[in-house]
Parts: C-alpha cells; sequence; structure tokens
C-alpha cells in the first residue's frame, strides 16, 4: 500500500502510455474496484466504463485533494459514489433494469476461466444484479462496500456519512432483504 | 482486512440463516454471506482494457505541456 502521507507511489517514469505515474499507479490498484462498484450500483457495463474513465479523470484533476487524505481508496470511492449517485439522480432511472443481454455480461468473467466455470460466473452476475436492482440504493451501497475487504466500517460509516453503528444495523437488514430476494432469482 | 467488530449472537444466528438461503441457492459455489458473494463477482470482473486507454488520452489532453527551460525561453526555441 502506498504512504498515505505521500500519495500513491511516484514512479520515476510512468509506464508507457500513462503521462502521469501518479494516476497509473492510482489505476493499477483500484480501478477493479472503482469499476466493480459502478458496474453493480447502476446496473449498466457501458455507464460503469464511462463512470470509471471520469471519476479517475477527476481524480487526476484533484491529484492535490488526495494527497491530504487517509486512503487511497476510499477517496476514490468518495468520487465514485458521489459520481454514480449524480448519475442515477439525473437519468432518472433509479428503479433500473439489468439488461439481459448475454454479450454485454461477458467481459465480467475472467477471461483465464475455463467455458464452465464463466458459464457458472455469468449466471452468478446476473442473478446477483437482478438482486441488487430490486434492493434501495442504500443497501446495495453498503453491500458494495462491505463486500470490499479492504474498508473497515468505520470507513463504510463515513463513505455514506453514517454512524458505524447504524452502518452495521443497516447492514445486517440489507444481508438478509439480499438473501431472500437473490433466492428469488433461483 | 482492517478490522471489523464482530456481531451480537442474535445477529450471528440471523446470518447464518441468510447465508444458508444463499447457500442452498448458490448449488455449486457455496457463499457464507452476501458480501462473500459480491467479493467473489468483483474478483471474477475484468476491468474493461479500453478504459485505461481512454483515460491516457483524456490525461494527455489536459496535462500541462512540458516547461521550457531558461535558455529555452532566453534563445527563443
Amino acid at each position: 500500500m502506498n504512504d498515505p502521507a505521500k500519495g500513491p507511489e511516484l514512479m520515476e517514469r510512468p509506464p508507457a502510455g500513462w503521462p502521469s505515474g501518479e494516476i497509473a499507479s492510482l489505476y493499477e490498484e483500484h480501478s477493479r474496484a472503482i469499476y466493480y462498484l459502478a458496474l453493480r450500483f447502476l446496473a449498466d457495463p457501458q455507464k460503469a466504463e464511462d463512470a470509471t474513465h471520469d471519476v479517475f479523470l477527476k481524480a487526476f484533476r484533484k491529484l492535490d485533494q488526495f494527497r491530504h487524505e487517509a486512503s487511497a481508496r476510499t477517496w476514490l470511492y468518495r468520487i465514485a459514489i458521489n459520481h454514480c449517485q449524480n448519475l442515477q439522480q439525473s437519468w432518472h432511472n433509479r428503479h433500473v433494469t439489468a439488461n439481459s443481454d448475454d454479450a454485454i455480461w461477458e467481459h465480467s468473467a475472467a477471461s483465464t476461466d475455463s467455458p464452465l466455470r464463466a458459464l457458472e460466473t455469468k449466471e452468478l452476475g446476473q442473478r446477483i444484479q437482478q438482486t441488487l436492482d430490486r434492493l434501495s440504493e442504500e443497501y446495495r451501497l453498503l453491500l458494495l462496500l462491505v463486500a470490499d475487504q479492504e474498508l473497515s466500517y468505520d470507513q463504510i460509516a463515513a463513505l455514506v456519512g453514517q454512524s458505524t453503528d447504524a452502518v452495521r444495523g443497516k447492514l445486517h437488514r440489507a444481508r438478509k432483504t439480499f438473501a431472500v430476494l437473490f433466492a428469488q432469482t433461483a | 482486512m482492517k478490522h471489523r467488530s464482530k456481531l451480537s449472537p442474535e445477529q450471528q444466528h440471523a446470518e447464518q440463516q441468510s447465508a444458508a438461503q444463499v447457500n442452498q441457492q448458490q448449488g455449486a459455489r457455496e457463499f457464507a454471506t452476501a458480501e462473500e458473494m459480491l467479493g467473489f463477482d468483483a474478483s471474477q470482473t475484468t476491468v474493461p482494457p479500453q478504459i485505461a486507454e481512454r483515460l491516457k488520452q483524456s490525461i494527455a489532453a489536459i496535462a500541462p505541456p512540458p516547461r521550457r527551460s531558461w535558455w529555452q525561453n532566453l534563445l527563443g526555441k
């Protein structure tokens, strides 16, 4: 992990094609987490792609702010959450229905997986998305954040602007709701 | 993983029930909790490579040009 006081590790030279070593480091380390949050929150791979691009572009423009943050991960999540929530509001699509086109979901399965595993993972991804789509935005976001093992409850609480106890209680209900809704997708 | 407080016995019991429901439905692949399932899903998710390419181009377009050295300014190069 990078030294939070200094920000992402400075590369002497940015990797090939990257104009900035700092943003290259941030992208390498956190892009999967940010893309996954956007993908499952927005329920649309194309929007998730655009959102991930926009989040890291905003991060690049605000690198000075990052240097005062304790954690790059939470800083990027904060940008991503604000961005995704703004998109949801502007699109008036709080009740998004996941696109059932199989081709859209194919890139969610790792390319190294065997066909059987890929099929299984694709089905799991579709069921997860169907379940998340039926959850409230608040529960969906909490579950997506708690799924990231790098975040503590305190960090999640700070990200959603609630107390740690409130988050713990809501997560308890969110897990139960998720389990019930997931069972209905079978 | 950073520390997370343990659940109360009641919450743990409820968690186990929830997990059992998830397990039952999942079949071949079992997950103890919703977040474990989501964590697995995240680990299987591939970030489309075109995002990095778009980002590089966007940053290059807004990044300030390299500074001219004093002698370049002096000589007007």
